[in-house]
C-alpha cells in the first residue's frame, strides 16, 4: 500500500529547475497552491552552484544566463529576493592560435575598434550586422513570448498573435523582412561570410548559431538558432551574464520568490511516475512510495523523460510515442570545472591585460576548426580539437574562491552522448583534452590545478535527468522550433494526458537560461485551470 | 527592321528554349541566342567519340512539366522518354540492394534486408506522393511577394495556406518535416536498412552543398521524387537519342511557332538606356533590338558580366553577389567496349538498366561531403551511374556502350595549391577507381572517358561555379527568395529585362516551368502595356 498523502493538492510540479520556479511563481501569483518536487537536494536543475573543492565554488553546469527575461526580473523581483546580476562590459574574447586575440564589447563602437586592427571593412560592418541583428531578433523575440498558435484550429487569441507578429515583421520593411525570412533556414557560416572576412570574429559570431546543438557552422539553420539567442541578447557574439555567487544564485532566488508567491517546494523528493486515469493525470507516485494527488501536474523534466519515462505509455497513442521517440536530442555537450591556483597567463594577451577575461573566452578560431570539431562528432568520436567556451568567474566575483586563486568553468563541444566506447572510460581522456587545447593559450594552466570536475553528456542524462544529455532538453533545430517544439500540434505545453502539462526547455522556446519556457507554459496553464 | 524583335532570349537551353515557343505562340516575334555550336545549354547530346552520343552534363529527366509536353506538342517533335527501371546499389560486403518499379520485387528485396523497412517502404511511398500533391501546384506558380499587402499576392499566400490546411494532419507533419529536416533525420524516422536510406538520401543532395545530414536537404528529396512521366508518379527516363533530344524537341517546337535560332551567337552586353533593356551587342559587335530581354542564363552572367553595375540598384546587385552558386558536382562519362561486370550480380542484366547508385552507406555519403568542405574532392565520391545504351542503343555502336557518372562531391572551390585543370584526371581516375571496387573490369573496357568538373561546367555551358541548378537549391533561395528577394516573379529592376533561367523559382533540373512561367509574366506585361 502506498503512503497515504496529506490530501490532493491542486497543481504539482515535476522539477525544481529554472523554468519550474518560473512556472510556480506565476500559478501561484494567479491564486493556485503548486508544489514542486524536486529529485535533487536543491533546487536549480542544470543552473547550480556546487563547492566541488573546499573554498572552490563553480557554476556546476550552466554559466552565463540566457539572459533570464527582464519580465519575468521584475515580476519575481528577482533582485529582492537576493540576485545580483554581474554583467561585465567586456563580453568574449577570442583566442587565435597565431597568438592573436579579439575581445568584444557591450558597445559596437569600442568592438568594432578592436575589430579594426583585425580588418578595417570588418570594423565598418560590425555596427551595421549588430543594428540588423538586434532588429530582426526583436521580432523574433516577440515570437519567443507568445505561446504557438494551435494549426489546426486557430483561435481568435492565435489569429491576434499572429496578427501581431505580421505586423511587427511588416514594420522591419522590405530589406529586412527579406532578411529575417532568408537567414532563418541559412547555416551560421554563410551568414557571417556575408559580413565579415576575418575568421576569427566569422567563428565567435557562429559559435552561437551551434552552440549546445547537433549542428556544425555549415549546418543549415544554425543561423536559426543564433537569431532565437539573439533574441534574448542581441549582442552578435553574446554578452557574459554572470550572477553573484555563481548561476545557481538565479534559481535560489527564483526560489525565493516562488516560496513568497505561496509556492511550497519539497527537495529530496523524486517523482518516480505520473499516474493517469481515465487518460487524464491525477498525481505523481513519490521514489518513497507517496502518492500525491493533484488536479493538474506539470512537468519540468524534458518531453522524453515525462511522457516515456515518468508516464505509461499505454495511455498514448502509439503514433504519439512514436513522433517523441523521434525527437532528437542527442547532446553534444560536456563540461569541466577548473579550481585554480593562480589566474593563468594567457599568450596572447599583454601583462594586464587580465581585465578582457571577465567576460566568456572562446576558443575556436575559424569557421573549419568549428566544423572539423563538429565532424568527429558525426562518426560517434569527441573533438580531439574542440571548441571551448570558458570563463573565470573568480574575476567578477571573488567570493568563488579563496584570495588569489580562481575557478574556471568550461564548455566543451562536441562531446556526442552516442560515444564509441565508454564514457566512464573516456571521461579523463576529455578532461585531458580540454586541458591541453587551453594550455596551447595558456602554458602555464596544467600547473594551476588543484582539482577538476568533468561531466560528460551521460553525466548529463543520469545525474541531472537531461535525456541524451541535451542541454536544451531537445536539439534546437527548424524542425523542433515554435509550433514544432517538442511536437508539431502539441507546442502548446500541452499533452495527449489531460492535466498534464509540459513547461521545461523541451518546449517552446527553450533555448538556454532565459525562463521563457516557463513564462509562457504558466500563462497557458493558467487560462486553461481557470476555465 | 531586320535586326529588331519582339523579344530576344539570351540562352538557348532548354529553358530559353521553352520561354521562346510559349512567346513565339503567343504572336511575338522571337530570337533565341546561343554561344555554343549545339543548343539545350546542360541539356545535350555530343558525339564526343565518333559512334558515341554523350548526354554530356544531365542525363535523366523526369521533372518536364506534363502541361509544356501537351501545349508544345513534344512527341510530335520528336521527344520519347525511355523508362529507366530501377535503382541498383552494389555494397562493398558483396550484397546489393535493388529496387525495381515492380512493387511486389521491390518489397521481396527490401523485406530481405529488413522486414519492417519493407512495410515502411509503401506507407513511405505514400505519404511522399502526398506531400507532392501538395507541392506541385507551387511549381506552377510565380511565387508571390509577401512583403507586400496586395490582395492578389496575398490571395496566392492564401491558397498556400488554404491548400496546407486541408491536408490531414498526418500529412501536414510530414510536409512540416519535410521542410525542415536533413535526409537522413527524415528516413531515420522511416527506415532502418543503411544501404536503403543512403540510396535514397542521395537524391537530397544533388546539385547542393550540403550533406545528407544537412537541414533542409528533405525538401530537396522531394523534388526529385515529383518526377512525373506519362502521369506515372517517380519515374526517371531517358530521351531516345540523349538528353539533348529534349531540347531539339522543344527547339523544333519553337521554331515551327516561328522562333529564330542562333547558335554560334554569343553576346557580350545587354543594352540599357534610361532603366530599360533595348537590345543586345553581340560578341561580333554587332546590335540586335528587342522590346523584352528574357535571359536564360543565371544571374551572375546577367547583371554582372553583360549589364553594367551603373544600371543596376546597389542593393540588388549586392543580392545578386551573395546568391550562392558553389557547384558541388562533376561528370565523367565513358565510350565502354562492353558492361561492367559487378562482383554482387556478375552478368549482364535488368540491373544495369536502371541507375546504379555508389552510396553503400549513411557513413560513406557524409565523408564524401566532410572532403568537400575542406575544399577536396571525395576520395570516395556518391556516384550515380546510368547506361543508356542498353535502354537506347542509337547512342553507341552496336555491342558498345556509354556509362554516364554524376559523381557529388567536387566542390567548384578547391582548397588553396589546388585547381581543376590540374585535379581533373585525378578526379576522372577516383571515378573509375570507384566504380572497379565494386565492378573490377571496368578498366579494361574503357575506349575513352570524358571528364566534366565544375571548372568546365562554367567555362563550356555558362552555369556559374558549375552549379547545375544554377544556384543552390538551399531553403533560403527558394520559391520567393529565388534568386533575389523581392525578385522572384521574373522581373528585374531594369524594364523590359526578364529571368526565365533555372535561378527562378521552381529551380532546376529539366523542368521546363521557369521558361513557362517567366513566358506568361512576360505576356502579362506586354498586355498591360499595349
Amino acid at each position: 500500500m502506498p503512503a497515504q498523502s496529506q490530501g490532493a493538492r491542486d497543481v504539482v510540479i515535476i522539477g525544481g529547475g529554472h523554468n519550474g520556479l518560473v512556472t510556480a511563481f506565476y500559478l501561484a501569483k494567479a491564486g493556485f497552491k503548486p508544489l514542486i518536487l524536486e529529485r535533487g537536494t536543491q533546487v536549480g536543475g542544470a543552473a547550480v552552484t556546487d563547492e566541488f573543492h573546499p573554498g572552490f565554488r563553480c557554476s556546476t553546469l550552466a554559466h552565463t544566463a540566457g539572459p533570464i527575461r527582464p519580465d519575468i526580473v521584475r515580476d519575481m523581483q528577482l533582485e529582492k529576493h537576493g540576485l545580483r546580476l554581474i554583467t561585465p562590459e567586456v563580453c568574449v574574447t577570442a583566442l587565435s592560435p597565431d597568438g592573436r586575440a579579439l575581445t568584444l564589447y557591450q558597445d559596437a563602437n569600442r568592438s568594432a575598434q578592436e575589430i579594426a586592427a583585425f580588418s578595417q571593412k570588418d570594423a565598418a560592418k560590425y555596427p551595421e550586422f549588430q543594428q540588423s541583428l538586434a532588429k530582426i531578433s526583436k521580432v523574433i523575440g516577440e515570437a519567443l513570448a507568445t505561446v504557438p498558435p494551435d494549426i489546426d484550429h486557430p483561435s481568435r487569441g492565435d489569429l491576434w498573435s499572429m496578427l501581431k507578429t505580421g505586423r511587427a515583421m511588416r514594420n522591419l520593411g522590405k530589406k529586412d523582412m527579406f532578411r529575417l525570412l532568408r537567414w532563418g533556414p541559412m547555416a551560421v557560416a554563410d551568414l557571417v561570410s556575408e559580413y565579415f572576412e576575418t575568421e576569427l570574429l566569422r567563428a565567435v559570431v557562429a559559435a552561437r548559431g551551434v552552440f549546445g546543438t547537433f549542428l556544425g557552422p555549415w549546418s543549415a539553420g544554425s543561423a536559426l538558432v543564433l537569431l532565437i539567442r539573439a533574441a534574448g541578447d542581441a549582442h552578435p557574439a553574446g554578452s557574459a551574464h554572470f550572477a553573484a555567487g555563481g548561476i545557481g544564485a538565479v534559481t535560489q532566488a527564483m526560489a525565493s520568490a516562488a516560496k513568497a508567491a505561496g509556492a511550497e517546494i519539497r527537495t529530496s523528493a523524486e517523482v518516480i511516475e505520473i499516474r493517469v486515469q481515465n487518460g487524464a493525470a491525477t498525481g505523481v507516485l513519490l521514489s518513497t512510495g507517496e502518492e500525491i494527488q493533484a488536479r493538474a501536474v506539470i512537468s519540468n523534466a524534458d518531453p522524453k523523460r515525462t511522457l516515456l519515462k515518468l508516464t505509461d505509455p499505454m495511455h498514448l497513442s502509439p503514433d504519439f510515442v512514436q513522433k517523441l521517440q523521434h525527437y532528437r536530442g542527442n547532446g553534444t555537450v560536456a563540461k569541466v570545472n577548473l579550481a585554480l591556483s593562480g589566474l593563468p597567463k594567457f599568450s596572447a594577451l599583454k601583462n594586464g591585460d587580465d581585465a578582457v577575461l571577465r567576460g566568456r573566452i572562446h576558443i575556436g578560431h575559424e569557421i573549419d576548426y568549428l566544423e572539423r570539431a563538429f565532424d568527429e562528432c558525426k562518426y560517434g568520436n569527441f573533438s580531439r580539437q574542440p571548441y571551448l567556451e570558458a570563463t573565470i568567474p573568480s574575476l567578477t566575483d571573488p567570493t568563488l574562491a579563496p584570495e588569489g586563486r580562481h575557478v574556471m568553468s568550461i564548455y566543451m563541444q562536441y562531446a556526442p552522448y552516442k560515444l564509441k566506447g565508454d564514457w566512464d572510460q573516456q571521461r579523463n581522456a576529455l578532461g585531458q583534452t580540454v586541458v591541453q587545447t587551453l594550455a596551447q593559450y595558456a602554458p602555464n594552466l596544467p600547473e594551476l590545478i588543484l582539482t577538476h570536475q568533468i561531466i560528460t553528456p551521460r553525466d548529463l542524462e543520469e545525474v541531472y535527468g537531461l535525456t541524451g544529455g541535451q542541454i536544451f532538453h531537445g536539439d534546437l533545430a527548424l524542425d523542433q522550433f515554435f509550433t514544432m517544439r517538442p511536437l508539431l500540434d502539441w507546442a502548446r505545453y500541452r499533452t495527449p494526458i489531460q492535466n498534464l502539462y509540459l513547461c521545461g526547455s523541451g518546449t517552446h522556446p527553450g533555448a538556454g537560461l532565459t525562463g521563457g519556457s516557463g513564462a509562457n507554459a504558466a500563462r497557458e496553464i493558467v487560462k486553461e485551470l481557470k476555465r | 527592321m531586320d535586326n529588331s524583335y519582339d523579344v530576344i532570349v539570351i540562352g538557348g537551353g532548354h529553358n530559353g528554349l521553352v520561354n521562346a515557343a510559349y512567346l513565339a505562340r503567343a504572336g511575338k516575334k522571337v530570337l533565341v541566342l546561343e554561344r555554343r555550336y549545339v543548343l539545350g545549354g546542360a541539356a545535350c547530346t555530343e558525339e564526343i567519340v565518333p559512334g558515341f552520343k554523350f548526354s554530356v552534363c544531365s542525363y535523366v529527366v523526369s521533372l518536364l512539366r506534363p502541361e509544356i509536353i501537351r501545349d508544345l506538342d513534344l512527341p510530335r517533335h520528336g521527344l520519347e522518354i525511355l523508362p529507366l527501371d530501377g535503382t541498383f546499389t552494389p555494397m562493398p560486403s558483396g550484397d546489393y540492394l535493388w529496387r525495381v518499379n515492380d512493387h511486389g520485387k521491390t518489397h521481396r528485396e527490401i523485406a530481405r534486408h529488413s522486414r519492417v523497412d519493407a512495410e515502411a517502404y509503401d506507407e513511405f511511398g505514400k505519404a511522399m506522393q502526398a506531400m507532392c500533391r501538395f507541392v506541385k501546384p507551387i511549381l506552377s506558380m510565380v511565387p508571390p511577394d509577401p512583403t507586400t499587402l496586395n490582395p492578389r499576392e496575398l490571395m496566392k499566400l492564401l491558397f498556400i495556406g488554404k491548400r496546407f490546411q486541408g491536408m490531414s494532419s498526418y500529412d501536414k507533419y510530414n510536409q512540416v518535416q519535410l521542410m525542415t529536416m536533413s535526409a537522413i533525420d527524415f528516413l531515420d524516422q522511416w527506415f532502418e536498412t543503411g544501404v536503403l536510406k543512403a540510396t535514397m538520401s542521395a537524391s537530397g543532395i544533388i546539385g547542393t552543398f550540403l550533406g545528407v545530414r544537412s537541414p533542409g536537404t528533405a525538401y530537396v528529396l522531394l523534388h526529385h521524387y515529383m518526377g512525373e512521366i506519362d502521369g506515372a508518379f517517380r519515374a526517371w527516363g531517358f530521351a531516345r537519342g540523349g538528353t539533348g533530344a529534349i531540347s531539339n524537341a522543344i527547339a523544333d517546337a519553337a521554331r515551327e511557332a516561328g522562333v529564330e535560332i542562333r547558335t554560334e551567337a554569343a553576346i557580350s552586353q545587354i543594352i540599357v538606356k534610361d532603366g530599360k533593356a533595348k537590345g543586345v551587342v553581340l560578341s561580333n559587335g554587332d546590335e540586335l533590338y528587342a522590346d523584352v530581354i528574357s535571359s536564360s542564363v543565371d544571374p551572375r552572367l546577367t547583371f554582372t558580366k553583360f549589364i553594367e553595375a551603373q544600371h543596376l540598384p546597389g542593393d540588388f546587385l549586392e543580392e545578386v553577389n551573395r546568391y550562392k552558386f558553389r557547384g558541388s558536382s562533376g561528370k565523367v562519362n565513358m565510350a565502354l567496349d562492353g558492361l561492367p561486370n559487378f562482383n554482387c550480380m556478375p552478368g549482364p542484366g535488368a540491373h544495369l538498366r536502371g541507375a546504379i547508385s555508389i552510396s553503400p552507406a549513411v557513413e560513406y555519403m557524409e565523408r564524401a561531403y566532410d572532403d568537400a568542405k575542406y575544399g577536396n574532392f571525395s576520395k570516395r565520391p556518391y556516384i550515380d551511374m546510368v547506361i543508356p545504351s542498353l535502354t537506347d542503343p542509337s547512342v553507341a555502336p552496336p555491342g558498345k556502350h556509354v556509362l554516364s557518372c554524376f559523381v557529388q562531391y567536387a566542390p567548384y572551390k578547391l582548397r588553396p595549391g589546388l585547381n581543376w585543370d590540374t585535379e581533373k584526371e585525378a578526379f576522372g581516375n577516383t571515378v573509375v577507381d570507384t566504380i572497379s571496387e565494386y565492378a573490377p573490369n571496368l578498366k579494361d573496357i574503357i575506349i575513352h572517358k570524358q571528364v566534366v568538373t565544375p571548372l568546365d561546367l562554367e567555362r563550356e555551358w555558362g552555369l556559374s561555379e558549375g552549379n547545375i541548378f544554377q544556384g543552390e537549391l538551399s531553403l533560403e533561395q527558394l520559391f520567393f527568395l529565388r534568386p533575389v528577394p523581392g525578385w522572384a516573379q521574373y522581373r528585374t529592376p531594369i524594364k523590359n529585362l526578364y529571368m526565365c533561367g533555372s535561378a527562378t523559382h521552381p529551380g532546376g533540373g529539366i523542368m521546363g516551368a521557369n521558361g513557362r512561367l517567366a513566358a506568361l509574366e512576360i505576356l502579362k506585361d506586354i498586355k498591360g502595356a499595349a
